[in-house]
């Protein structure tokens, strides 16, 4: 159940006289305050301070506590994360410290010009003196308190469960806390911490991995995991397993009970409003458009070709009639009669004759066969214009040689583009065999086809990825592990390995001992000749595996209606949005907690999972008996048979059947435990501070000012509480 | 300040009746206010601990030593045990499925993973 924070302004401080003492429970997760004598404390919140910045007015201000976090939105709170004034269990930072001494007692009711109250507050274990004397000293100075007295909360708490008859006077108490855990034996009531034992472990570190891990499990709903809502999770369903590696064999093995141990977190989702399939009447509207528009086009393209006809008809009438002139001119004329039209001779007007009636044919939209006639008519014109290539080289005059030589040269070009052409056409036809063929297969046995396009699919995109991998991890180790050379366990490819001897040879085996690469020009040429081996070799060997690829992904696109196309999801880092393979569905909202459940809590018997490396919570039991050094077998009895935890992190389910089964691997056998858990782990230390500091012998333990100022620090750091009164 | 923040009272207030110096005047604007704070490790330096008798507890003694016990090695993905361990990403791992998760892994998440155990690298 989760903590609830309370701070109603308390209207009854004046009633309260100057000798009732003000009890504060000072804890690194939540501070609790009230009068001494009372069974509960009157103002709790967490211990945490904010400083943000009013977005209206731009002052910076101070909030104590958590707060309802709608409110919290008329303040910028982007630079001021929740500070606390404790580091590990000591508190540091006064500063903060007074900020939440002043809503303390601002809420407790406090007026008047100071504390007029004797104050008793609580510490951690062996408290580093500075840290005492800045903490006397913010209470004399500050608040003008007359009196002052720290306690340990464990004890306290621990003294409040004797007095109710859960444990002896001796015994040990076994405190987890937000920050740290402590084992403390007590014997003849008051704690001896020669034999105290702590662990830098608690349930803030809970939180912690149970955060972390849920993160890195769910990276696309990380923002949904905030702290507070990640502690609310850990105290609803985390419980401590009785045997680790027994019940993580259960989730391993996936049995039934694993399932029903498995709790499951539904995000709020709402599914995607489904699109109807459009109605009959929108089809034919649609349909109906579009015949429209394919009407519209077509007869804009009628429109032009007949104008362009008629173009070329008029150009072609236009050089008939000028032939008609040229002939009715002589000869000698013809150059000047030629100027004003734009031709040079008779030849170049019959050429583009030629030329503008083949254009004109093709406009009109004539069979190619005809073309392909025209086109073989003109090479064969052609090979008549060969004469000379046959007639044998000594027969010939020099300059005939030349011109055989040209038109050789000319006839090897037209024969090699008509064998281009002939390949392509017979390139042509194969290609269309091969498709009719496949469409028969196809045609006859739908299914196994399918399944054989759908195999060497999976084939083909493993391949290619795991090639992209491999490359991008060869570029990722060689950028990480080891600069520019090789990680462990690397098998080079063909071009690295290439990169390497150039390297090593040409780069360094210029003359004996002096290294001279550089100094000529073409040295550099060489990551030229490097980077060349490495683009072609990478490119060549995926290219026809990847077109490949693209050929069946389109083939299989078209005729089977389930498949979808594998996206490019590249191996660098998943977006922070689920990668679109198919709808999002429920289930993909869902948070399920199953292994975390114990794995969480299980560091506080063993902090090393979190890389602490200290003893966790039943080992510390073992220690600190140790650490007493008494080999009064029978005080260790007594002890191990009152052992009591209290401490807010000790109310999981199953602790302490799990801390009794610790205790007693490490005790010898048959020997006496008992654990039991206090009335009220987390409010018990203020309970027990209060019935401390409503005794009549309180003031006896206290320091005044004077004191203070007279003993000074040394004093401080030797004062103790005497916890029997 | 919007009505509703002045009634929650969520913001403290700058003048106490109850305080002597008030905190305005012990933190002038303007100045740096965290830095003068030791940490824990500063104050425990500061202490000098050596110099008392090694018999009286104070807070580096009572400490506890590092565990006695055998290493528990489970798996950093799944939680299961796991007697297995990558060399090149130094994860543990329960079985061939999900070292197959281990290898796909980017780099960003394979050090986080091991910033878990307290095994990442860190480069200061």
């Amino acid at each position: 159940m989760p903590f609830i924070s309370q701070f109603h302004r308390q209207s009854d401080y004046n009633y309260f006289s100057s000798t009732t003492p003000i009890v504060i429970d000072n804890g690194a997760s939540y501070f609790r305050i009230g009068w001494a004598g009372e069974t509960d404390p009157r103002v709790i919140f967490r211990n945490i301070v904010q400083r943000p910045r009013h977005k209206a007015t731009g002052e910076t201000v101070t909030i104590v506590g958590d707060h309802d976090p709608a409110l919290l939105k008329y303040f910028d709170c982007t630079r001021s994360g929740p500070r606390s004034a404790f580091d590990s269990n000591v508190v540091y930072q006064f500063e903060i410290m007074e900020y939440i001494l002043d809503f303390g007692f601002d809420r407790l009711g406090a007026n008047g010009s100071q504390i007029d109250h004797p104050i008793l507050i609580t510490e951690c274990v062996c408290n580093p003196v500075q840290s005492r004397c800045k903490m006397a000293e913010l209470l004399f100075e500050t608040y003008g308190v007359p009196s002052v007295a720290f306690g340990v909360d464990a004890a306290f708490s621990y003294k409040y469960n004797q007095r109710h008859g859960i444990c002896d006077k001796d015994g040990l108490a076994i405190c987890p806390g937000f920050t740290t855990t402590h084992v403390i034996p007590f014997i003849d009531g008051e704690p001896v911490y020669k034999g105290c034992c702590r662990t830098n472990i608690g349930g803030f570190h809970v939180t912690d991995y149970l955060k972390q891990l849920l993160s890195l499990k769910y990276p696309h709903h990380m923002a949904r995991f905030t702290w507070e809502k990640v502690e609310d999770l850990k105290m609803e369903h985390c419980y401590i397993a009785p045997d680790y590696t027994s019940e993580a064999r259960l989730f391993q093995k996936g049995t039934k009970e694993a399932e029903d141990k498995t709790r499951c977190w539904q995000l709020p989702w709402v599914p995607p409003p489904v699109e109807e399939p459009p109605s009959e009447e929108e089809i034919a509207r649609k349909a109906a458009i579009k015949e429209r528009q394919g009407q519209r086009l077509r007869e804009m393209a009628e429109a032009k070709r007949s104008s362009r006809i008629n173009e070329l008809e008029n150009q072609l009438r236009g050089m008939e009639f000028l032939l008609q002139q040229l002939e009715q001119v002589e000869e000698a004329e013809i150059p000047s009669f030629l100027k004003d039209t734009g031709y040079v001779s008779k030849q170049e007007i019959e050429s583009s004759l030629v030329k503008v009636t083949l254009s004109l044919r093709k406009a009109k939209g004539e069979p190619k066969a005809e073309q392909a006639e025209v086109e073989e008519k003109s090479d064969s014109s052609m090979n008549e214009k060969y004469p000379l290539v046959n007639i044998p080289d000594n027969m010939l005059t020099p300059e005939q040689i030349k011109e055989k030589r040209r038109q050789l040269f000319l006839k090897t070009t037209s024969d090699g583009r008509q064998r281009a052409k002939q390949k392509r056409q017979e390139e042509e036809l194969e290609r269309e065999r091969k498709n009719q063929l496949d469409e028969e297969k196809r045609l006859e046995n739908p299914e196994l086809y399918l399944e054989q396009m759908r195999v060497k699919y999976k084939e083909l995109s493993e391949k290619v990825e795991q090639r992209k991998r491999l490359k991008a991890n060869g570029n990722h180790s060689n950028g990480n592990n080891v600069p520019g050379g090789v990680g462990r366990g690397e098998r080079l490819n063909a071009a690295q390995r290439e990169r390497m001897r150039l390297l090593t040879t040409a780069a360094f085996d210029r003359g004996k001992g002096e290294d001279t690469f550089g100094a000529k020009d073409e040295d550099w040429q060489l990551y030229k000749l490097m980077s060349k081996d490495n683009d072609d070799d990478d490119d060549e060997g995926l290219d026809e595996d990847e077109v490949e690829l693209a050929q069946i992904s389109s083939r299989l696109q078209e005729i089977d209606p389930a498949f979808v196309p594998k996206l490019d999801v590249g191996p660098s880092q998943p977006a922070p949005e689920i990668p679109r393979f198919r709808p999002l569905t429920k289930e993909d909202f869902q948070i399920l907690l199953g292994v975390e459940r114990f794995r969480c809590p299980e560091i506080l018997f063993h902090p090393n999972l979190v890389g602490i490396d200290q003893a966790g919570l039943d080992e510390m039991a073992g220690v600190s008996i140790r650490r007493l050094s008494t080999k009064d077998q029978d005080l260790e009895e007594r002890l191990t048979s009152s052992i009591l935890m209290t401490g807010g992190s000790c109310l999981y389910p199953g602790m302490s059947e799990r801390l009794e089964a610790g205790i007693r691997m490490i005790r010898p056998c048959g020997s006496p435990i008992k654990v039991v858990r206090a009335l009220d782990p987390i409010l018990d230390a203020w309970r027990g501070a209060s019935t401390y500091a409503a005794a009549l012998q309180f003031p006896q333990q206290t320091f005044s000012r004077m004191d203070y100022y007279e003993k000074g620090e040394d004093w401080l750091r030797r004062y103790q509480f005497c916890y029997t009164l | 300040m919007e009505p509703e923040v002045m009634k929650a009272e969520l913001v403290l207030p700058t003048h106490l009746s109850f305080k002597r110096v008030q905190m305005y005047e012990k933190y002038p604007k303007g100045q740096a206010r965290g830095r003068h704070w030791k940490h824990l490790k500063q104050i425990l330096q500061a202490e000098n601990f050596q110099n008392y008798l090694a018999d009286e507890p104070n807070y580096v003694n009572i400490e506890s030593s590092p565990s006695m016990h055998p290493c528990k090695r489970i798996c950093d993905i799944t939680g299961f045990e796991a007697p297995y361990f990558d060399p090149r990403t130094n994860l543990r791992y329960a079985s061939a499925d999900i070292f197959k998760i281990v290898r796909s892994l980017p780099n960003e998440y394979v050090q986080r993973y091991l910033a878990l155990r307290n095994a990442a690298v860190v480069l200061k």
